[in-house]
């Protein structure tokens, strides 16, 4: 470890990629196209798609997700994928895989929406009273129990 | 226009009543670094942000905070909801009981009512992306302490999912300000205030 002078930076230096970040302006780096993913349900497990941006705290102990393999469970994660990869693409706007992926997940929690919400009652209000009642009241709601239906 | 969807974005569920850690975790719905400050905080810096970059990602992390914060009280909500006559008067819950009985209320575990003194909305970009890294940081910090003092499993499982999503909170913004520091192309990206001034500065 001796002798090794700390990296730094001068007068007009900070024009990444390279050496040097500016002078006074804060830095993170962009995260690469491409980057390693977690599928939807292990990402809501740890509450980030990205294994590059899981960072635990040595507290934490081992959990196990209340969570299985219900239809809210499903839509939960694949909800949570989508709301992790719209993130994304606000900073990666021409990551074309990354885009693709979202509108794959987009997909896929349509259908999963209707399969839940047909066994279970509406998600949202505008899909209540199909069944000509207004369900939209029926407990339980979100907070009474395990985030929606039983 | 905000829609309502009737779920959380992670389940809550609690079996055992405990009031004296619903007394600290209540921090996270109203306290400084809470999760209502934070949706408040992005959701109102957008409106001065120049690049649609930023509009995006305030609005999109502002809106994720709001399930946060619906998180907490669930969170909260179930810890209380079971209270016997002996726990509202031995489990350290006695003071909030007082004021707020089971309800959830927007308060710092110190027993500050939520303040929007503890979030800033400074009308630059840079000023307000950089107080957004520290918001991140300081909400993931909470959470660590939430799981040091905790030792329900039920709780901690939810808590470390919302302090992950800090961390990535925190890339996401660094990555709006890399993104609009390119878009300045200035050599002084002081010279003006890029939210204020774009277009009226002389170059």
């Amino acid at each position: 470890m001796e002798n090794v002078k700390p990296s730094c930076c001068g007068t007009l230096e900070g024009s990444l990629p390279g050496q040097c970040a500016s002078l006074v302006f804060p830095y993170v780096p962009m995260q690469c196209q491409g980057s390693e993913r977690f599928e939807p349900k292990d990402g809501l497990a740890v509450g980030t798609l990205f294994p590059g941006l899981r960072l635990p705290f040595f507290r934490e102990m081992q959990t196990k997700m209340g969570c299985d393999d219900t239809a809210l469970c499903e839509l939960m994660a694949l909800s949570f994928a989508i709301t992790e990869l719209g993130l994304y693409l606000d900073t990666h706007k021409d990551d074309k895989e990354a885009l693709e992926l979202y509108r794959q997940y987009v997909a896929m929690a349509k259908d999963g929406r209707q399969r839940y919400e047909k066994a279970n009652g509406p998600l949202r209000q505008t899909a209540a009273g199909s069944t000509g009642t207004w369900n939209w009241l029926d407990n339980p709601w979100p907070w009474e129990n395990e985030g929606g239906r039983r | 226009m905000f829609v309502y969807e009737k779920r959380l974005q992670y389940p809550v569920k609690i079996k055992n009543t405990n009031p004296k850690l619903a007394s600290l975790i209540i921090s996270q719905y109203g306290g400084p670094d809470g999760e209502l400050g934070a949706s408040l905080r992005y959701l109102s810096q957008r409106y001065s942000m120049p690049y649609p970059e930023l509009k995006g990602l305030l609005t999109d992390i502002g809106v994720e905070e709001l399930g946060h914060l619906e998180m907490i009280g669930a969170i909260v909500h179930q810890l209380t909801r079971d209270l016997t006559e002996e726990q509202i008067r031995t489990a350290g819950f006695d003071a909030y009981f007082v004021d707020h009985t089971a309800g959830v209320y927007p308060t710092a575990a110190s027993g500050s009512p939520w303040n929007a003194a503890g979030m800033a909305v400074k009308g630059d970009l840079i000023a307000d992306l950089t107080e957004d890294l520290a918001a991140e940081q300081k909400a993931r910090v909470t959470y660590d302490n939430i799981l040091r003092l905790s030792d329900d499993p039920d709780v901690n499982d939810v808590i470390k999912f919302l302090r992950a999503r800090e961390i990535v909170h925190f890339q996401r913004f660094g990555e709006g300000l890399r993104l609009a520091k390119d878009k300045l192309g200035e050599k002084n990206i002081y010279y003006m205030n890029p939210s204020f001034d774009k277009g009226k500065v002389e170059k």
